[in-house]
């Protein structure tokens, strides 16, 4: 209910033209009314041959409100619409907003095709909530309370029938399908964000579900959760189909008995016959807005069940980041010292304690290696100083500033960074390059290009999805020469070059050490030579220190890193 | 769109029963229509007693029975056709998504195909669930009004005729302006779901680079644009209705001035007939408004199933397999490389000239700088790309020839970067092979591939989750899931790509122990950067922008190829 109230609250934003909407739903409802009673009065009246005069401005009365009405109907319909697409489109991206900074915890929790199924799906049908939920009670309420207090004029009874009838089309049978509808709610939600889920990793793991032939199992999957989800539409279909046909049934017999009570009260000599034929029409005219009710509690549920889907992700405590409210926004230029006091981390809802404890320093302008197997914490300790994740105890500083009161973005402006997954956009070489800096020229970027050894793409070119079209070397150089055009002192490179051959590997080092001079440097290895040059090599076991210091000292030292030395000399 | 008709007609049957209900439905209508007046007529001018009106009453109550009923039954009937439509047509989708080839489902984005799935294939839904049920009760209730109408009082009926054609007319105009309209709606959407997909995954490269704002702004554009799209189509509608409605309240208003003259002036006609046809008027207009908007629910619907059905003309190259099984090879087969060559469409680079033959059981490394066409040549050879020129002959049988499933029936690929899906570890492990296993094979695939100590350290052992793309596994262990599935299928041939990226020498070591392993049952091929790997194969493919520069073992090319040489020295640290 929170969420609902939450999802309410962004669509006041756009008061304006809801009581716009409001407004012209209420003249179109009341003058369609008056439509028709004055052409019911109309006629009446003239089968008693009246002065003509009468009929003239009965006639006149008619044309105008049918004009009334069907401007009123075009405003209302503009202005609800318009309200309502621009909610939505203010709710993707509040939305993606309050994601954004849950970035990348949410993804151990949720699949990205879910989320996408949530931003796109769950919001899409939240239309509803404004367009059927919201204001058509309020205008229904207007159009009522005004004509049956025109009809009390003429009959009291037919007055009290009226409002039964509002009654029970618009809260009572409402209120019955709002109980069937909760058995079979937020089924099809639910089917619908597991089908697109399951959709989305089946097409990502197209490859190796082809190769090993997994295909065709993944497709009857996909295929009995479609059945289900169908299913599940057809059965709110129907019931919908159900509620709606009762609801007008239902205001059928409002007017039946409208015209039975009419006829009553005619014969009885307490209604004029005159007015019979007015309050007949009336009752028809006015319960046809009061159809559409019927859907008012699967709208309702609908709306819900999105907005609490929606609202989920976002308020998920598991996920959530702690932050205190950060007071330093920008840090010096400059190469900066880095050091880790006592740290503690293990990944969320993991199985292993990533880091039990660990100090480390890391001193201005100083080139670090780290280097370890895999899984032994060192890519963590690199996403620690970017703060992509969280420690659950001790701290890292920049210089003398402790990172917790730092906010992220100052220290992202001021990293280069190469993750062991680059992220490639689907666009142009171009674009992907730009994100560094904007101010870049083609030239610019193209020297850089030349540096790591990739001269022979043109900027011009396009990247597919995930970088599909380039190779795992190329991916990483573009990743390097991305790093290579952004500002900042403090490098973090993580694994850049694995996927690379030694010569070129080579090639693309001596630039990054020229690039990098004076510069603080950080730099996970998965190869022990070429390390001599490194002022610092740490080297890490389950998340631990358990070596540190020069090349040439740990050689000497014969410990853990001489071994790996050793090893991968076996290897060569 | 002759698609979409044909599918209408597999439901015949439900579509005269569709019919039967319309016409049940318009003559309730008018039935209604008369009965009400008698009542009406009756008190008012014929002062007839309660008691002689009751009847009349209850037989009005029985048409409005009728009426509601029939309109739920044709509203059930068009819900039930379009259930079977999505599920056909999602379904031949997912068929004609899932039939691709590697290099073909490569192209295009994800996000958009998933978006064609569910909202593409949904938005047919309202096509026969509300538009066929609504084109029928339209064409026909009118008519029957109109009909019923002349018999009663002519002039009203020629009123009615002369406003009504306004109406097709209208929704004509605008029915065809709101498709090619309804179908750049769903493209928008179908691109909102793309920059969105594509934008949470680089969320993290995003945020490093500052350009989170950025983002944000032009995902705010595209839903913006969604929605300005979404309201031209709405525009169109609404002012389509507003000009219905026009035309339709001062029809009315002209049919009650028309009968009042007649009623007064003329005396020509009764009362009664005046009501009747108040009653029906509106009848006759609401049916052809509510056409008008289920018009544009219909023409959206069509504009989405024309974009799904374009996705099956997608050109594929599926076509270049044979028609023949593969027979199941017991022992690893003679392969033959004769003359491959391939171009790649975007980038013009090529392949030229592969020529090779790998006997049974050896091992075979491709080796060469980035880009000098490795990966391109396994994928050649686990059937992903076909040869341009050339041909791969296994066992002097051309492999072309034979059936795709029965040729990846003998492979396994470990790639770069295996594919983990969420699921437990164990079922991840299972994907290697289609037949049923027991938990035995799994637990030894997995000791093989060296993974079964971490595994069994885990707190659910083969039972642990891992999610989506793998979450949770580092690099080294999702290879190890990798080699497990390969273990678990014991193929004859492996196909390798650079299997030893960016893991510690430990786990290298496992790895290398694993594919030797696997080794001696298959030949297996790989791209390889080790020098470790290279040393020990049998025969070296030396590639160098795409060209095969050599072939033959470690020593031989040492001493033979430069080029060769200078690789290898500066992988043993050598200046």
């Amino acid at each position: 209910m929170t969420a609902l109230r939450k999802v309410m609250k962004l669509m006041l934003i756009e008061k304006k033209d809801i009581i716009l909407a409001i407004i012209c739903g209420f003249i179109a409802g009341i003058s369609s009314v008056g439509l028709f009673a004055a052409s019911g009065y109309l006629i009446s009246k003239a089968a008693l041959v009246p002065p003509f005069y009468t009929l003239i401005i009965v006639t006149s009365m008619v044309k105008l409100l049918g004009l009334i009405k069907a401007g009123a109907k075009y405003g209302e319909r503009i202005y609800s619409h318009r309200a309502t697409f621009t909610i939505l489109s203010n709710m993707r991206v509040a939305f993606f907003e309050k994601l954004e900074p849950l970035v990348p915890h949410v993804f151990q929790k949720y699949r990205s095709g879910d989320l996408l199924g949530r931003v796109v799906g769950d919001v899409e049908s939240l239309q509803n909530l404004f367009l059927r939920v919201v204001y058509p009670p309020i205008v229904l309420f207007l159009v009522f309370t005004s004509t049956i207090f025109f009809a009390s004029f003429y009959s009291m009874a037919i007055a009290v029938i009226l409002f039964l009838g509002f009654l029970l089309t618009t809260i009572v049978i409402p209120s019955i399908f709002s109980f069937r509808q909760a058995k079979i709610n937020g089924r099809v939600r639910q089917e619908r964000g597991d089908l697109s889920s399951d959709i989305t990793e089946v097409m990502y793991g197209f490859r190796d579900l082809k190769l090993f032939q997994q295909l065709q199992t993944k497709q009857a999957q996909l295929l009995t959760q479609s059945e289900a989800y169908i299913n599940e539409q057809k059965q709110e279909n129907i019931n919908k189909a159900y509620s709606q046909s009762l609801n007008s049934f239902m205001t059928f017999v409002v007017s039946w008995f409208v015209l039975a009570m009419g006829a009553y009260l005619v014969t009885n000599g307490t209604l004029e016959g005159l007015f019979l034929a007015m309050l007949v029409l009336i009752s028809m005219t006015v319960f046809e807005p009061a159809a559409p009710m019927a859907v008012f509690p699967i709208y309702m549920q609908e709306s819900r069940d999105a907005s609490t889907r929606l609202y989920d992700v976002v308020d998920d405590p598991d996920i959530q980041v702690k932050q205190m409210k950060p007071t330093v926004e920008h840090l010096p230029v400059g190469p900066p010292g880095i050091a880790f006091r006592e740290i503690q981390f293990s990944f969320m809802g993991d199985w292993r304690t990533t880091i039990p404890n660990l100090s480390l320093s890391i001193p201005a302008g100083s080139k670090t290696a780290i280097v370890g197997a895999s899984g032994s914490g060192k890519s963590t300790l690199l996403q620690l100083v970017l703060k992509l994740q969280q420690a659950q105890k001790g701290n890292v500083f920049w210089n003398d500033q402790d990172t917790a009161f730092v906010s992220r973005e100052a220290i992202w402006e001021q990293a280069k960074v190469v993750l062991q997954d680059n992220h490639f956009f689907y666009d142009t070489i171009r674009e992907n390059l730009l994100l560094a800096d904007d101010e870049l020229t083609d030239e610019q970027m193209n020297a850089v290009l030349a540096e790591v050894q990739l001269g022979h793409f043109s900027l011009d070119d396009p990247i597919l999805e995930h970088g599909e079209n380039l190779s795992g070397g190329e991916k990483q150089r573009l990743a390097i020469a991305r790093a290579f055009l952004k500002k900042g002192h403090l490098w973090i490179l993580d694994e850049p070059t694995s996927s690379l051959d030694a010569q070129t590997e080579q090639v693309i080092y001596k630039h990054l050490f020229e690039r990098a001079k004076g510069d603080t440097l950080l730099f996970v290895s998965h190869r022990l030579n070429g390390l001599e040059k490194m002022d610092q090599i740490i080297v890490m076991d389950h998340g631990e220190i358990i070596e540190n210091g020069t090349f040439e000292e740990l050689i000497n030292q014969q410990g853990y890193f001489y071994q790996m030395k050793k090893l991968e000399e076996s290897l060569l | 769109m002759q698609k979409l008709k044909q599918t209408v007609w597999r439901h015949k049957k439900r579509i005269y029963l569709l019919v039967g209900l319309t016409f049940v439905l318009g003559l309730a209508i008018v039935a209604q229509a008369f009965a009400m007046t008698n009542i009406v007529d009756g008190v008012f001018l014929k002062d007839q007693s309660f008691a002689a009106i009751t009847p009349s009453l209850f037989v009005l109550l029985l048409f409005l029975l009728v009426r509601a009923g029939s309109d739920y039954m044709s509203k059930r009937i068009g819900v039930s056709i379009a259930s079977e439509v999505k599920r056909d047509v999602r379904r031949d989708l997912l068929t004609s998504y899932v039939g691709r080839s590697i290099s073909v489902a490569g192209k295009g984005q994800t996000g958009k195909k998933v978006s064609m799935l569910l909202d593409g294939v949904d938005e047919m839904d309202s096509f026969y669930s509300q538009f066929i049920p609504q084109v029928m009760q339209s064409m026909f209730v009118p008519i029957l009004a109109l009909i019923v109408i002349f018999t009663q009082h002519v002039n009203s009926g020629i009123i009615l005729l002369v406003s009504a054609p306004f109406i097709p007319i209208f929704m004509i105009i605008i029915g065809l302006r709101t498709q090619k309209k309804s179908e750049e709606k769903l493209e928008k959407l179908a691109s909102f779901s793309g920059t969105f997909l594509d934008t949470l995954q680089g969320l993290v490269t995003l945020k490093l680079f500052g350009r989170t704002k950025q983002q944000k702004d032009a995902l705010e554009k595209s839903s913006l644009g969604f929605r300005d799209t979404t309201m031209e189509i709405l525009r169109i509608v609404f002012t389509q209705s507003f000009a219905l409605e026009l035309i339709s309240m001062l029809s009315i208003g002209i049919v009650a001035l028309e009968l009042a003259i007649q009623l007064i002036i003329y005396e020509s006609i009764s009362f009664y007939t005046a009501f009747v046809i108040l009653i029906l008027v509106p009848e006759f207009y609401t049916s052809l408004k509510e056409l008008g908007t289920t018009f544009h629910n219909g023409r959206s619907s069509m504009g989405a199933a024309q974009k799904v059905l374009e996705e099956f003309e997608v050109k594929d190259e599926t076509a270049l397999w044979g028609e023949k099984e593969f027979p199941q090879l017991d022992v690893a087969p003679t392969i033959q490389l004769d003359n491959l060559g391939y171009t790649y469409p975007d980038s013009g680079f090529q392949l030229r000239a592969i020529k090779a033959t790998f006997q049974p059981k050896q091992k075979i490394a491709i080796v060469g700088a980035s880009g000098a066409g490795k990966t391109t040549l396994l994928h050649m050879l686990a059937g992903m790309i076909a040869p341009e020129q050339g041909s791969i002959k296994i066992n002097e049988q051309a492999l072309r020839n034979n059936t795709e499933a029965s040729w990846l029936d003998q492979i396994a690929y470990i790639s770069q970067h295996p594919y983990i899906f969420s699921g437990t570890i164990g079922e991840n492990i299972r994907m290697g092979t289609t037949e049923a296993v027991d938990e035995a094979s799994v637990h030894e695939a997995a000791r093989l591939a060296g993974i079964a100590p971490l595994i069994e350290s885990l707190d659910h052992k083969y039972e642990t989750k891992i999610g989506e793309a793998g979450r949770g596994l580092s690099g080294g262990e999702k290879q190890r899931v990798s080699i497990a599935r390969a273990f678990l299928k014991k193929p004859r041939i492996v196909l390798l790509d650079e299997p030893t990226r960016g893991l510690d020498l430990a786990t290298e070591k496992i790895l290398q122990k694993s594919i030797e392993k696997l080794n001696e049952t298959a030949t297996v091929i790989t791209v390889a950067h080790r020098l470790h790997t290279i040393k020990t194969a049998d025969q070296i493919l030396f590639l160098e922008k795409g060209q095969l520069q050599a072939v033959g073992t470690h020593a031989s090319l040492l001493e033979t190829v430069p080029a060769y040489r200078d690789m290898v020295t500066i992988q043993q640290g050598g200046k």
